[in-house]
């Protein structure tokens, strides 16, 4: 290139590696991200979940809005601090696709408003959750499955469509410690009321009648021949991290009521479906997830009919019909933190890119600043009259 | 002493009112204006009994609720003399942590009627919701005493945990009835659901008809057990008609659940 004509500079590119993928619960901690100009431009190792998790990251991204109407940010955080500060039997909710210390902040909220807090384990592993409750459950790190587990049943689940590094990365073809041959040193069974994509890497199939595992189980003896482990598939990127952060705050996994000024946990009553199928909350506050999309119509209409402040990077189903609508950066991608991998394990989330918007964290904390000083702190429920008998 | 008399001035159509202080034992000794200060939780607010109730009469044991509270939770809550009438619905966990006195409830009641109850009766003549005598998440046992009389429909998993007492149900139940049950007896005229008994450790459950039993059952023999002779005239006084052939009949015995301590029994007609 002769001197004096303009060349185009090269624009700066840089390599993110170890980056964690805040999408699913395999919680894949390896993929390398390549960003330009603060744009991302590339992702490797992700499946095609995680790829366009961080691909089409500034797509359909939320507007600030109160009732349809464009506000600026402090303008929404205050307008949803008021519903808030207001409310008799609130309900915060989601959570699941967001970061440990913005879930801590929400726990806060909840506890300052006198709320019922509650996110996807109730509709999804609750009865998991319980069973741990009553009888325990002996279980693994991914690692272990990945370096000793030589038999590997998938029941009632298909990480091929799911999960879909989970069997390359822990379970089918990864090569451990102790199964340096992969998936020639492994069994794998799948058991499902129909054949999946992941039938096709099993080595047997089982088909059970639907609505019959209970049975099933209750007939099978597994552990008096040889040591088994079971591990939950969690679906949400840190679904686990809100049940862990909700269970050291409270001392429960999920459907936390606090309106009485301490933590209660009783599904069936404090638990998302229930409370909206009863009509019993009178405002709501959805953190990083789509309730309105994913919840039956009955429930889903019962959240239109009170306040509800959708705190969210994307536009959704529930952002769409929210009173307020609060973009923040996401979690993993434009907002550091932390997250649990299904398996229990934490892992560090970095930030690639900036966003304009604050973090979820940052937003919780601004609304607790602000409700704090409306409510002038705590609630003034009263504890139990001493079970009746005064 | 007459009864007070409580009416909900207004009707609850969303957040549900937390009454645990409607309790015989909180009436007994108190002026109407006493009981018109008592606590009651509406979600995260503090307020008075008389805030929401229109009371009437004083110092008694015997307290009459006019018209439906379905969204009234905790009535008679861990009460242990006297009696309530709900002339209509009632809320969630009435009658929990009963210990003594009745309860009667001409409507329906909601979930968690009579957890954790020690002693005492409640009747119901409408349905009841799931876990109705069962435990509380976290407790060994559920319901330790006293009787729970539906002459309705139940829900799921009630009787669940349950460590002694009576349940009976009139009408039909749904899945998981006396689920990991320890001792105690559940009586059902109606249809039950699916795993009846699941992880049942010992106690009885007795079913006017056929179920579908868990694989984890078995056939012990048939027989005419002298107890149910006299259960059922025990009912006979609680005002339950016994099905005809009840109690000459002959009864099919199963023990289970095998995957368990396996030592409750199903008995069925034969």
């Amino acid at each position: 290139m002769a001197e004096g004509v303009a060349v185009k500079e090269a624009k700066e590119l840089t390599v993110v590696k170890g980056v964690t993928c805040p999408f699913c619960g395999v919680t894949c901690d390896d993929l390398e991200v390549h960003v330009v100009d603060g744009k991302i431009k590339d992702v490797k190792n992700a499946c095609v979940l995680g790829k366009d998790t961080f691909m089409h990251h500034l797509e359909g991204w939320a507007t600030p809005r109160i009732k349809g109407k464009p506000a600026t940010i402090d303008e929404c955080i205050e307008a949803a601090a008021e519903i808030l500060a207001k409310a008799k039997y609130p309900l915060i909710y989601g959570l699941d696709s967001t970061e440990l210390n913005a879930q801590r902040k929400a726990i806060e909220l909840a506890e300052l408003i006198g709320a019922n807090i509650d996110h996807t384990s109730s509709v999804c592993h609750a009865p998991s959750l319980q069973a741990v409750q009553t009888v325990g459950i002996s279980s693994c790190t991914v690692g272990e499955v990945k370096n000793r587990a030589d038999l590997i049943i998938f029941w009632g689940c298909n990480p091929a469509e799911a999960h879909p590094r989970h069997p390359s990365r822990y379970s089918v073809t990864a090569k451990g410690l102790f199964t340096p041959k992969g998936k020639k040193d492994r069994m794998v069974i799948n058991v499902d009321v129909r054949p999946t994509p992941t039938t096709r890497m099993a080595d047997a199939f089982i088909q059970v009648k639907p609505n019959s595992d209970y049975e099933v189980f209750s007939a099978l003896e597994l552990n008096r021949f040889t040591k088994f482990q079971c591990a939950p598939m969690r679906g949400h990127g840190n679904v686990v991290g809100m049940a862990q952060v909700l269970t050291w705050q409270t001392g429960y996994p999920f459907a936390v009521n606090m309106s009485r000024g301490y933590p209660r946990f009783n599904p069936g009553e404090y638990s998302v479906a229930d409370l909206l199928a009863h009509r019993e909350v009178d405002a709501a506050l959805i953190v990083a997830g789509d309730a309105i999309g994913n919840f039956p119509a009955k429930m889903a209409e019962h959240l239109q009919s009170i306040p509800l402040i959708a705190i969210d990077p994307k536009e959704s189903g529930t952002t769409k019909v929210a009173t307020v609508v609060i973009p923040t950066a996401q979690a993993g991608i434009a907002a550091g933190g932390m997250a649990y991998r299904m398996d229990h394990i934490p892992l560090v989330m970095k930030k690639v890119v900036d966003s304009p918007y604050p973090s979820d964290r940052e937003v919780l904390e601004r609304i607790l600043a602000k409700v704090s000083s409306m409510k002038n702190g705590g609630n003034g429920a009263p504890s139990p009259a001493s079970k009746g008998r005064g | 002493m007459p009864p007070v008399t409580l009416r909900l001035k207004e009707p609850l159509t969303g957040v549900p009112l937390e009454a645990e202080s409607i309790s015989p034992d909180l009436f007994a000794d108190r002026s109407r204006e006493e009981i018109e200060a008592l606590p009651v939780a509406w979600g995260n607010e503090a307020h008075r009994l008389g805030d929401f109730f229109q009371v009437d009469g004083e110092r008694s044991e015997e307290i009459e609720v006019e018209g439906p509270i379905g969204r009234v939770k905790w009535v008679g809550s861990a009460m242990t003399r006297g009696r309530i009438v709900v002339h209509g619905d009632v809320g969630m966990h009435a009658g929990s942590y009963m210990r003594g006195g009745e309860i009667l409830i001409e409507g329906n009641a909601a979930d968690f009627l009579g957890v954790e109850m020690e002693g005492g009766l409640i009747h119901v003549k409408g349905n009841a919701g799931h876990r109705a005598g069962a435990a509380y998440r976290g407790s060994k046992y559920g319901m330790r005493g006293g009787i729970i009389l539906i002459e309705g429909n139940v829900a799921h998993e009630v009787g669940a945990y349950m460590r002694r007492g009576l349940i009976v149900i009139t009408g039909n139940a749904e899945d998981f009835l006396g689920a990991r049950m320890a001792a105690g007896t559940i009586c059902l005229f109606g249809q039950a659901g699916l795993r009846t008994g699941g992880g049942m450790q010992k106690g009885t459950i007795v079913c006017m008809r056929p179920v579908e039993l868990l694989p984890t059952f078995a056939y012990d023999c048939t027989y005419a057990p002298v107890f149910l002779r006299i259960l059922f005239k025990g009912l006979k006084h609680l005002g339950v008609q016994t099905p005809p052939g009840a109690t000459d009949g002959s009864w099919r015995r199963y023990h289970g659940d095998l995957a368990d301590v396996g030592k409750g029994e199903i008995l069925i007609p034969a």
